[in-house]
């Protein structure tokens, strides 16, 4: 069966809450009763059917075709199921999710996964900030399941982040793992300024040095072989990633900090 | 019923319900693991003072464990959940936790959980990490020689306890060779351990004891220097008696362990000095599983 799609009709010029588009909140409702359901954008709100074309199809695949950067809070709260989506997405993309998949053809806004607590996330294109982030104020960000981004991730990557994983190819923003609690950041490539800074707990685990090096409140703890990584690696093989190529090592130089803080978090470096 | 000349007695074995997990115990190389399984499942023959029945299974190579390393697979059984947490506790913290190079992980997933390394961890003082990989949790605990990596939870299962027979032989030395066999092929049997040294036992016990103390006393009546003294359940031919004690995490597993056991047995036959098989029981009034002799081998 074919997906139920939602194609916009025109380039929005606010910013629209489609947080009520999961297979959660359509189950076991019409294309009638889809096509009434009122989203907020701006100070009103609009009938699903007067922002986007749909196409009946199954409720559990829905799919956003044209999408836009001001298309926010998709998959808010979905347990199950799946959302892809062809273009960008705009802010906290999966924020409370609990399971199910999300899948985005273009670049995400900021707080992708936010406070997400299962399920998966892939952004076949750039994240903006706080991925996998708290709300500000809020203590926890997410507790559980796994972003995969494809290219880069904005700043603060992983802030306040519980458990998890969030798995970047490409390279990652500044201050990637502040505030981090637990759960696990690995990327392929560079990081920017400031890793893990105010880092709690948790792991980074990094495939090369980065070019800035590390940051001076991480000590060196020496190189290693851990054992947990050959699981953590076959643990990777079965996600549509880059990171289910990457050779299994567990041989890397540890690095223990934030020491401004109780200084338990790691960043391995492969060796 | 006679197989190749033994008499395969009109009796059953009685056997109780037990709780058991299956851990693996990894280590650098397969030398190590052995000798760290080795460790845990020591004195570990008998619920009745060891406080659980503990085995070898099987080794295992890289390719059938969790973190690629050579490995073997233990079964342990306990009475009850809080006993077999309790046993499983202190043996992985003494001879698992302690071992060179070893991790260690769950070889049983079941509804029902108890905990692997969830204690373990605070050998960590604070410093130990916890991981979760594909919805499982480990514990990182930092050691002296690099790090312990145990999985957090092993799954329990209702598992059966004291499936048995016995080989009464013409001589003591041809018991133990018709045994020796016997455990060789049982040890090819996956779900089963032989808990006693070797696999095998030769003071089997009987329920109660004329001292008021002891719950268990020695099986006179398969004793052979009691033949005169007692009410004894031997030929005047037979000279010795051994038994091999199976436990498992189902009936049939026993099953086709006593089946494969009492055949190797048989194969060496009378000519090899071997008379009979019997099994031990309580009149089939304790224990819930019967293990007829001449069914299995039927």
């Amino acid at each position: 069966m074919s997906k139920l799609s939602f194609s916009l009709k025109a380039a929005p010029k606010q910013r629209i809450d489609c947080s009520p588009l999961t297979p959660d909140n359509l189950a076991d409702k019409s294309l009638a009763d889809i096509a009434a359901i009122e989203l907020v954008t701006g100070n009103q709100t609009v009938r699903v059917d007067a922002l986007f074309t749909i196409t009946a199809g199954d409720i559990d695949a829905i799919q956003f075709e044209s999408s836009d950067s001001k298309l926010d809070f998709i998959g808010r709260n979905m347990t199950f199921g799946s959302i892809s989506v062809a273009g960008d997405v705009g802010a906290y993309l999966g924020i409370f999710m609990e399971g199910g998949e999300l899948i985005v053809n273009g670049n995400t806004g900021i707080y992708t996964g936010c406070e997400m607590k299962g399920g998966q996330i892939k952004v076949q294109g750039n994240a903006g900030d706080f991925v996998g982030g708290a709300r500000p104020g809020r203590r926890n960000g997410m507790t559980g399941g796994t972003v995969i981004v494809t290219g880069n991730t904005g700043a603060r990557t992983g802030d306040h982040m519980r458990r998890g994983q969030i798995l970047i190819e490409g390279n990652a923003g500044d201050y990637c793992g502040s505030r981090m609690i637990s759960g696990t950041i690995a990327v392929l490539g560079d990081c920017g300024a400031h890793l893990g800074y105010a880092m709690k707990r948790g792991t980074i685990l990094l495939t090369q040095m980065p070019s800035r090096g590390i940051t001076a409140n991480f000590n060196d703890c020496g190189s290693h072989t851990l054992a947990f990584l050959p699981l953590m690696f076959t643990s990777f093989k079965k996600l549509d990633s880059q990171f289910a190529k990457v050779e299994a090592f567990s041989r890397v130089q540890r690095y223990a900090g934030d020491l401004a803080g109780i200084g338990m978090g790691e960043v391995l470096v492969k060796i | 019923m006679i197989i190749n000349g033994v008499t395969i007695e009109e009796t059953f074995a009685e056997a109780f319900p037990m709780k058991a997990t299956r851990l693996i115990i990894t280590a650098h190389n397969a030398k190590w693991a052995m000798i760290s399984a080795q460790a845990f499942t020591g004195f570990a023959t008998s619920v009745i003072a060891c406080g659980c029945e503990a085995g070898i299974e099987r080794e295992l190579d890289g390719s059938e464990t969790p973190d690629g390393r050579p490995g073997v697979a233990v079964l342990i059984f306990a009475m009850g959940g809080k006993g077999l947490a309790k046993q499983v506790e202190t043996r992985s913290g003494q001879c698992v936790l302690t071992s060179p190079t070893s991790a260690l992980f769950s070889g049983l997933d079941g509804e029902k959980e108890m905990a692997l390394g969830q204690n373990l961890r605070y050998f960590g003082d604070g410093f130990q990490i916890s991981k979760m990989i594909d919805g499982k949790r480990y514990w990182r605990i930092p050691v002296m020689d690099g790090e312990f990596l145990t999985q957090e939870k092993t799954g329990v299962a209702a598992a059966v306890g004291g499936g048995n027979f016995l080989v009464l032989a013409e001589s003591q030395g041809q018991a133990l060779v018709a045994c020796e066999a016997a455990i060789e092929e049982m040890r090819k049997i996956p779900n089963v351990i032989m808990p006693f040294p070797g696999g095998v036992v030769r003071s089997g016990s009987k329920v109660g004891s004329k001292y008021k103390a002891l719950n268990a006393s020695t099986n006179d009546a398969f004793c052979p220097t009691l033949k005169g003294q007692t009410n004894s359940e031997l030929p005047p031919e037979c000279e010795s008696v051994m038994e091999i004690v199976i436990d498992g995490l189902t009936k049939e597993d026993i099953d086709t362990a006593m089946k494969v056991g009492i055949q190797a047995v048989c194969d060496l036959g009378a000519a090899q000095g071997i008379r009979r098989i019997s099994a031990g029981n309580y009149g089939g009034k304790l224990g819930p599983f019967h293990f007829h002799l001449q069914e299995i081998m039927a």
